[in-house]
């Protein structure tokens, strides 16, 4: 059985990745099982999707714990341990980056025993990529399983996204098409994964759980403010620079109007984001009366900061 | 009869669900009136406004409305009472279910009655076991003085650390509710005493403690962990049970079991069941007994937690035991058959169980029935096997039943439809 | 212009009281509205909450609040703020509660729970002369479940069950009348591009005993389909078109505090949402743009004559 998870964030097209996949190995003969998976979660935030295909009926079911491919549409998910990119990478997994950083780079960083493999589509916060990563990935992935015939992908792309009328349609076809030619030399690398053991297997330890009481085992928060361990910063792909040589520190005006109260004032009156927990919706630039608030590529940021 | 405590005074279930809340000194009172429920709340409003007991009642919008105050007063630091019926318990369910998981330490009082539709207001009670999953713990009453003591002992159970959780107190609709019977009031202080004050512990709100309460989690590992702690408080509430019945006997001198057994020690044969009906199975065994008999009755009396343990080591080695039912799980059969063979199930010396299904919507138990009942018993342990499931349910009753359909006009409509 | 201070109703907070780092999407006007109240009612208070987006600000164990939070089910909120502040007026009675640890009650809905599911409850608590401040964050639509219509959607709107092409055939209910005619304490519509309309309303609601109602409109970057910066205005954008009435109600009257002169054509606020883009496209619905303009004059004529 194939296993294969597609790692990105809300309205990065993840889901839509999926399904095309999936549609795709089912056009060419495969039993297949394909879902999304939210969390509490929106847009902006890491969210997966998940396909299996075989060709015997699937009883698996429930995430996937050993994958044989993961493609990231957004590689800044890479190194947060609560998107699970990684988790259960192993050595025949191959991974798949949406990524300008090169192969090499990326292999010296996480440093993991399998193939890597990145696809340069150009920034994602380019609104035109993002349109059309869903359908990219999926190529790119069906080239990497190497039993998914073009005709396959090309009619599951037309399914799939049959709403968004002809002219996108094709477009997407001709992107997943081009990622899907670009891999040719990696053609079937993806290989399926080694099957549950009934006779040699890790057992679960299980615990015998005891009653530890109301004040301790109720879904109750006795301290204030916790959220803050939570670096919602990460979905930002895009960061707000305060310009203070334009910036006339009325500083209520963002500061108020940051959804999310990322905005505290300094003792000279400057506004601060507080880049830790910043989403980057962009409200505090598109509201800042002097337009001193300027708005950079992350990674761009990253490198200047 | 102007009745005050203590001593011993003629009382109704619903007279004896009031007195015990109001000698457990509740703080707060979210009502809804609900037949045959309302006399509960009625007199409580009344002692209220004649300045005999300081307590805030507040008539809410509906049940659903009254759980969602009641839980949410009691996890913000008072004592809480309410009480409702049938379709009220339903309407609430879902806020069983949210109250139970913020652990709100309160009482309710149902008063059993028959589900719509068709509608009725008469008991059975399939209303108190669709809580049954609730969180709820439950103790089910079969005389007006066990509903005055069992309230006062549920507060206990509800507020104790080990368990904190909330505690239906079930008695049947009209049998108990609109039915007097001697019951021995307690003395005031002495009830007090026992009761106690109540402690919110750490899961209340005030300016100088934080507490966000009843979060949502992700993922099953945390859900599983807080939901099966509140199995376990639950268990622990068997042997919190037994400490608190062993005080509420040192101090009021009798002692409410978590099960009880009559004549049962040398006993072949046993009825299985619960609520007020039960005396009745006890009247029905003394007679059996005059007749050469070898039977006696299981009550238990908590249903949540179910103690297990005590019903094996009272039914092993009895030869067959009639579970009556008066509740019905449509396309199964009797709840409380189903749960008893689930606890005997696999263990040595289980009985034989023959399921009866009897008094739904208030339907009578005669005595002639447990006779026949023990002769069917008595047959079974012959056969070694136990015949399927009775309906309690006579000829005359079902010809009772055609006369009714005919005068509805229902095999003149079958006719007219016919071609 | 800016050289004139606004007249804050006190000083600005240089940091806010709601915690960052809560899952709602980038842009939230939900998020917005609540960390510019919460600074003004300050950390004396206990949320009350049903069903819905904002439920989700508390998972375990995470949460932003300083004060209190209780989450009760969709229906049960004001039923649930009815029994917290009568618990907690009897243990201040009692003397087992020192006044200064009392905590302001406030329920915390969506319009889904405002308009529909809760609103027998909502009326009786207020019948019931319930002392709590019940906030509404108006999204106009079940937002939390992908947007479909609610009993505040306004009319032709495109929401997941009136994708059809006149919208939601359907009109927004007006729960700032039903509120008025239950005789409350207060009540009062906001939104938060609004700032000082809103802080002075707030100020307003907290001096004040009794029913209380502070109607937010809550834009919805990902339920409205606009792009998360625009929060703010098209916040404005509703106000300058009259679409969303800035009013209060106190002392038995109606007041507007903010008329908009002159009005800005309702276009201007459809035109930015793709939830109104097929007023636009492919053909002009002339016919319901009018119907949508007539209303609003309609009403500002009453509110005018």
């Amino acid at each position: 059985m194939y296993r294969l998870r597609f790692h990105g964030r809300g309205g990065q097209g993840i889901k839509t990745a999926g399904r095309i996949l999936g549609t795709a190995f089912f056009r060419a003969g495969f039993e297949v099982q394909d879902a999304p998976r939210y969390g509490a979660e929106r847009r902006g935030a890491p969210i997966f999707a998940y396909v299996r295909a075989a060709r015997r009926p699937i009883g698996e079911r429930g995430i996937i714990r050993r994958p044989d491919l993961v493609a990231v549409a957004d590689d800044t998910l890479v190194t947060i341990p609560a998107a699970g990119v990684l988790a259960g990478v192993a050595p025949h997994t191959v991974l798949l980056l949406s990524s300008s950083t090169p192969a090499e780079v990326w292999r010296e960083r996480l440093q993991l025993p399998g193939l890597l493999l990145t696809l340069p589509l150009g920034e994602v916060w380019e609104a035109a990529a993002v349109r059309f990563l869903g359908a990219t990935l999926a190529g790119a992935a069906a080239r990497l399983v190497g039993v998914i015939p073009r005709e396959a992908l090309v009619e599951a792309i037309a399914e799939e996204l049959a709403h968004l009328g002809p002219s996108l349609t094709t477009e997407n076809q001709v992107r997943a098409l081009a990622a899907f030619d670009l891999l040719a030399e990696h053609a079937g690398c993806v290989s399926e994964g080694p099957e549950p053991s009934a006779a040699a297997y890790e057992p679960p330890r299980w615990v015998e759980l005891a009653p530890e009481g109301a004040d301790l085992a109720a879904p109750a928060i006795h301290l204030p403010a916790t959220s803050e361990a939570v670096p919602t910063g990460l979905w930002r792909v895009v960061r707000p620079l305060v310009d203070r040589s334009r910036c006339r520190r009325c500083a209520w005006i963002c500061s108020t109007l940051c959804p999310d109260g990322t905005i505290s004032v300094d003792g000279d009156g400057f506004p601060v984001i507080d880049y830790q927990h910043c989403k980057g919706c962009l409200v505090c630039a598109a509201s800042c009366p002097a337009r001193a608030i300027r708005v950079v590529p992350e990674r761009q940021a990253a490198r200047v900061g | 009869m102007q009745v005050t405590a203590p001593g011993r005074a003629l009382l109704t279930g619903n007279a004896a669900a009031a007195w015990a809340a109001r000698l457990a000194r509740v703080d707060y009172v979210p009502a809804f009136p609900i037949t045959p429920q309302t006399e509960i709340i009625e007199t409580l409003s009344a002692w209220i406004d004649a300045g005999e007991l300081d307590c805030r009642l507040v008539t809410m919008e509906s049940e659903h409305a009254m759980v969602a105050a009641a839980g949410a007063a009691a996890v913000t630091g008072v004592r809480v009472f309410t009480a409702t019926s049938s379709q009220g318990l339903l309407y609430a369910l879902e806020m069983l279910y949210a109250v139970a998981g913020w652990r709100a330490p309160l009482v309710l009082v149902n008063v059993s009655r028959g589900l719509a539709a068709p509608i009725t207001l008469e008991p059975d009670h399939n209303d108190v076991l669709a809580a049954r999953d609730t969180g709820f713990l439950q103790i089910h009453c079969a005389t007006c003085q066990e509903v005055l003591d069992s309230v006062l002992m549920a507060f206990r159970l509800a507020e104790d650390p080990r368990v904190r959780l909330p505690v239906i107190v079930n008695q049947d609709g009209f049998y108990l509710s609109f039915t007097r019977e001697p019951v021995e009031l307690p003395d005031p202080e002495a009830a007090a005493g026992f009761v106690g004050p109540f402690d919110p512990g750490t899961l209340r709100f005030r300016a100088s403690a934080p507490l966000s309460q009843g979060v949502a989690v992700l993922g099953g590992g945390p859900y599983s962990y807080f939901r099966y702690e509140m199995h376990l408080a639950a268990q622990a509430a068997l042997s919190v049970y037994d400490e608190i019945a062993a005080e509420f006997a040192a101090t009021f001198g009798r002692r409410p079991p978590p099960v009880e057994a009559y004549r049962l020690e040398d006993a072949d044969y046993a009825f299985y069941m619960t609520g007020s009906f039960a005396t009745r199975a006890k009247e029905a065994v003394d007679c059996l007994r005059q007749a050469g008999w070898r039977i006696g009755l299981v009550r238990p009396r908590l249903l949540r937690p179910l103690p297990e343990a005590r019903l094996r080591e009272l039914l092993a080695g009895k030869k067959a035991v009639a579970v009556i039912d008066q509740n019905l799980s449509l396309g199964k059969g009797g709840v409380l058959y189903a749960e008893l063979a689930s606890a005997l199930y696999g263990h040595r010396g289980a009985p034989l169980l023959v399921s009866f299904i009897g008094g739904l919507g208030g339907r009578d138990l005669p005595p002639e029935e447990f006779f026949a009942m023990a002769g069917v018993l008595k047959a079974a342990a012959h056969e070694g096997a136990a015949p399927p499931p009775r309906l309690l349910f006579t000829a005359e009753e079902l010809e009772e039943v055609h006369r009714l359909r005919a005068i509805a006009g229902a095999e003149r409509a079958r006719l007219k439809e016919s071609p | 212009m800016r050289d004139k201070k606004p007249s804050f109703p006190k000083p600005l907070p240089s940091t806010h009281l709601l915690g960052t780092g809560t899952p709602m999407c980038a842009g939230c006007g939900g998020l917005q509205v609540l960390h510019e109240i919460y600074d003004l009612l300050g950390p004396k208070t206990v949320f009350v909450n049903a069903a819905g987006c904002l439920t989700l600000l508390a998972v375990y164990p995470f949460t932003p609040f300083r004060g209190g939070w209780l989450y009760t089910a969709m229906a049960a909120a004001p039923a649930g703020a009815q029994g917290v502040r009568d618990a907690l007026d009897i243990l201040v009675r009692q003397g087992r509660l020192p006044p200064e640890e009392n905590l302001e009650v406030v329920a915390l809905t969506g319009d889904g729970a405002a308009y529909g599911m809760g609103l027998s409850a909502t009326s009786s608590a207020i019948e019931r002369g319930l002392d709590f401040l019940y906030l509404c964050y108006d999204n106009e639509g079940y937002g939390n479940t992908g947007q479909q219509y609610s009993e505040a959607t306004p009319h032709a709107a495109r929401t997941a069950t009136s994708g059809g092409p006149r919208g939601f055939m359907g009109y927004k209910k007006d729960l700032f009348a039903i509120w008025a005619a239950h005789r409350p304490a207060y009540a009062a519509t906001v939104a938060g591009a609004e700032m000082l309309d809103l802080a002075r309303k707030a100020e307003k609601a907290k001096s004040l005993r009794g029913p209380r109602l502070i109607l937010a409109l809550a834009p919805c970057p990902t339920g409205w389909d606009f792009d998360p910066q625009d929060t703010v205005e098209i916040g404005r954008l509703a106000v300058k078109t009259g679409i969303w009435p800035l009013k209060e109600y106190v002392d038995g009257r109606v007041v507007h505090t903010k008329i908009p002169r002159p009005r800005l054509p309702v276009e201007e606020y459809l035109k930015r949402q793709g939830r109104f883009a097929h007023l636009f496209e492919p053909v002009r619905q002339e016919e319901l743009l009018k119907e949508i303009q007539a209303q609003v004059d309609a009403y500002w004529a009453r509110v005018e004559s």
